[in-house]
């Protein structure tokens, strides 16, 4: 198989590495701010039980969510397993992701000192208002190298969707590597993800430089 | 002042570690006969007839869920057929036996980092392995590649899966079929799942995400012994041989285990042994050849 | 106790006031009131209670217990706070001015002073047009596109009077505002105050500069431990104050 070939082949793959990619992001991102909101809830048992879950999602491999996720409903409940992998390794990712999320978006709300909150509250600022247009946008700029690292993580995340068997572009890459017996769709894939990662890194580099208009 | 003492910090250990890596086999050269107690595997093929008096170490590659060649046991050891063989044989040879589970579609290329020195696991001789100069054993077992599926599904053939799923496990003689010599098949089905072991090719089926899985006879007629509902088609589809993997050069250790497991086969171990797995027994080559 | 709901001369009254951290008694039965235009200066030591006075009074701290009118309408009856849209009423009848100046650094200085009336449903021409004249008065001409990171203390303390006013609350409150600032920017801001004294705006303020209080205010309050100690019309309550005790803090701060 020619190296050209062998490109295409795994650029084939690539659509559904991005496809997961985007898709965690679109479903995390929001559910990773319910999960911190409901993490500082005042409600004790609200907030333990949230902790719980991220404690769970943090301290266990993502691959084995990812199990979970895509196999744990058949052998409870004798269930389907779902036959576009997507569903399940979206699911699985995005649940994942928004957990650590959640503890990066509590860490920047914390960050914000109270007095925002004072100022925002004298002037008549209601609390959806107060956090939507004061507190949220500083989070997100105080924020943003952590999220840029865990979309980096992402990124190189997504080749775990093998263990459930969806043909992203590792997959691909290794199903390639063992019929040719040959190392190179590894490097292969070891430059599409570096390449992905350097236009993740560029975006990512670009907001921040968008935020920089203030200290 | 602090980054010239850095780089030279830094030149200096870079220096140190090439230094070792140059001299530490030295000393092993210099030093055969007044220490043989550190002669080991590596140091056992340049010493010529004599035998160590240390045990040599053997390392076995096995693809660890592959049953009932080799898989983890119910009391934590790795055991199968070829484990017990390969034990069998080490015993004879007075080697000692250490086993070593590959990551199975990188077998090859762990076999090639030393990590074993064998890869024996239910393998499926393939051309392209001795046109990449592996040296492979001469085959003990002949394998048959089927379709399992869900008794109750109806598929009788394997035209019947034309617009099906099917699944198969990656880095298997299956999946190199079915993007060699069995394309064409193949290409009547749906989609082809690649899955990364056995149990999640079963799961898949299991769980209706496919309609068949691709598999060789003896672990699809151990599978359905077990589980109730799944039924083989009864159709060979790629008559294998299995066979063990050595690095290239190592065709002095093939011939030892070659004969070692020879002389299992004609002192009746080797049958003894094979009882205890009587969905292979009859593919075995030895016994039925 | 009467019912006043009758126009009072008072915007602020305050009555009985109590308010405790803990164990920690903060405020023991505060009573004060300050009528339109006056300026009322609260001085005392470090946890004396002062600040938590004003926090009260704009309800960034509960009450235990006492009672807090705006205009004769209690906005705290007997330690109860009155609903909670009343309370937001209340609140656009006084502004604060911090200590820290409390700006939004991701708002330019027009949106700092203009967003929250506009969320108020005014009108966001007019409210653009009268946060460019408070920025004039306050000095600050052309700093309309400036982000709060690009000015001096003095100048962010400015903005952040010129936001309280853009809401044209009846009384302002001051909570130490410039204790903050570097000596030299201390007085650029004590001109802005003064000079809405001068335009009879009402003002309550929690300061420790001493000359300041005694040349701006009606009313000057020495609170220590949590009560006020003295308080008396501010010839007097610098020139002779009655209390030992108002004569020793003066005394250190003379020095």
């Amino acid at each position: 198989m020619s190296l050209m070939t062998m490109i295409v082949k795994m650029s084939e793959g690539l659509g559904k590495t991005c496809a997961i990619f985007f898709l965690t992001l679109l479903f995390s991102l929001p559910l990773g701010m319910i999960v911190a909101l409901l993490r500082m809830s005042k409600n004790r048992v609200v907030s333990s039980v949230t902790r719980f879950f991220i404690s769970v999602l943090r301290g266990t491999p993502l691959m084995l969510q990812l199990l979970a996720v895509t196999y744990g409903p058949y052998y409870l409940f004798g269930a389907n397993v779902a036959r576009n992998k997507l569903i399940p390794v979206v699911i699985a990712f995005a649940i994942n992701y928004a957990a650590y999320f959640a503890e990066i978006y509590r860490g920047g709300i914390e960050s914000i000192p109270i007095g925002q909150y004072e100022a925002a509250e004298v002037l008549g600022y209601s609390k959806v208002q107060t956090f939507m247009r004061i507190i949220l946008p500083q989070v997100v700029k105080r924020i943003m190298p952590s999220i840029t690292n865990e979309v980096v993580t992402l990124v190189k995340d997504t080749s775990m969707a093998f263990t459930v068997s969806y043909q992203e572009m590792f997959t691909i890459g290794k199903q390639i590597a063992n019929s040719q017996t040959s190392f190179m769709p590894f490097v292969v894939a070891g430059v599409f993800y570096y390449v992905f990662n350097d236009v993740v890194d560029y975006v990512m580099g670009r907001i921040e430089k968008r935020l920089d208009y203030y200290r | 002042m602090k980054k010239m003492l850095s780089i030279l910090l830094a030149l200096a250990l870079v220096l140190a570690l090439c230094a070792c890596g140059a001299a530490a086999p030295a000393p092993a050269a210099d030093t055969p006969a007044d220490a043989p107690a550190a002669a080991d595997a590596p140091a056992a093929a340049d010493t010529p007839a004599e035998v160590p008096a240390e045990k040599t170490k053997f390392i076995m590659g096995i693809d660890p869920e592959y049953p009932p060649f080799s898989y983890l046991g119910d009391d934590g050891n790795y055991t199968g057929f070829d484990v017990e063989v390969c034990q069998a044989a080490c015993d004879l040879l007075g080697w000692e036996l250490e086993i070593f589970g590959v990551n199975w579609d990188q077998k090859l290329v762990q076999l090639d980092s030393m990590e074993c020195d064998c890869v024996w696991s239910g393998m499926t001789i393939l051309d392209s392995m001795t046109e990449a100069g592996y040296v492979i054993s001469a085959p003990y077992y002949d394998n048959t590649q089927v379709l399992m599926v869900k008794a109750d599904s109806g598929y009788k053939s394997s035209a019947d899966l034309a617009g099906k799923v099917v699944a198969v496990q990656l880095g298997t003689s299956g999946e190199a079929l079915l993007n060699g010599d069995l394309a064409d098949l193949a290409s009547t089905f749906d989609s082809v799942l690649t899955c990364d072991s056995f149990l999640k090719c079963f799961t898949e089926l299991a769980g209706n995400a496919v309609d068949a899985v691709f598999v060789d006879l003896p672990v699809a007629s151990s599978y359905a012994a077990e589980h109730e509902g799944y039924a083989i088609i009864n159709e060979n589809l790629g008559a294998e041989q299995y066979g063990i993997a050595f690095r290239s050069g190592d065709a002095e250790l093939c011939a030892s285990i070659e004969g070692a497991v020879q002389a299992l086969v004609e002192n009746g171990t080797y049958a003894a042994i094979a009882e205890n797995y009587p969905d292979i027994v009859n593919n075995l080559l030895f016994l039925n050849g | 106790m009467t019912e006043n709901t009758s126009v009072s001369p008072s915007i602020l009254e305050i009555r009985g006031l109590q308010k405790s951290f803990s164990s920690l008694s903060v405020l023991k039965d505060i009573s004060l009131s300050v009528d339109r235009g006056n300026v009322m200066s609260i001085i005392g030591p470090s946890g004396s209670g002062k600040s938590t006075l004003l926090r009260c009074a704009s309800f960034l701290e509960t009450a235990d217990g006492g009672d807090i009118l705006y205009d004769g309408q209690y906005a705290v009856h007997d330690g109860v706070y009155a609903p909670k849209a009343s309370l937001n009423h209340f609140r656009t009848r006084f502004g604060l001015v911090f200590q820290n100046f409390n700006l939004f650094p991701h708002y330019s200085v027009m949106k700092n002073i203009s967003e929250a009336p506009v969320l108020h449903g005014q009108n966001k021409e007019e409210v653009r047009e009268r946060a460019v004249q408070l920025l004039k008065k306050m000095g600050l001409e052309g700093k309309e596109n400036s982000y709060p990171c690009q000015l001096s203390g003095g100048q962010q303390q400015r903005v952040a009077i010129a936001r309280a006013l853009a809401m044209q609350p009846e009384i302002l409150y001051f909570d130490e505002p410039t204790s903050a600032l570097d000596p030299e920017l201390t007085g650029e801001v004590l001109k802005v105050i003064r000079q809405l004294a001068d335009e009879n705006m009402t003002m309550v303020i929690v300061t420790h500069e001493m000359a300041f209080a005694r040349a701006v205010s009606e009313w000057v309050i020495f609170m220590d431990g949590g009560v006020i100690v003295e308080e008396g019309e501010p010839e007097q309550f610098f020139g002779d104050p009655s209390q030992e005790r108002t004569r020793q803090f003066l005394r250190n701060y003379q020095q």
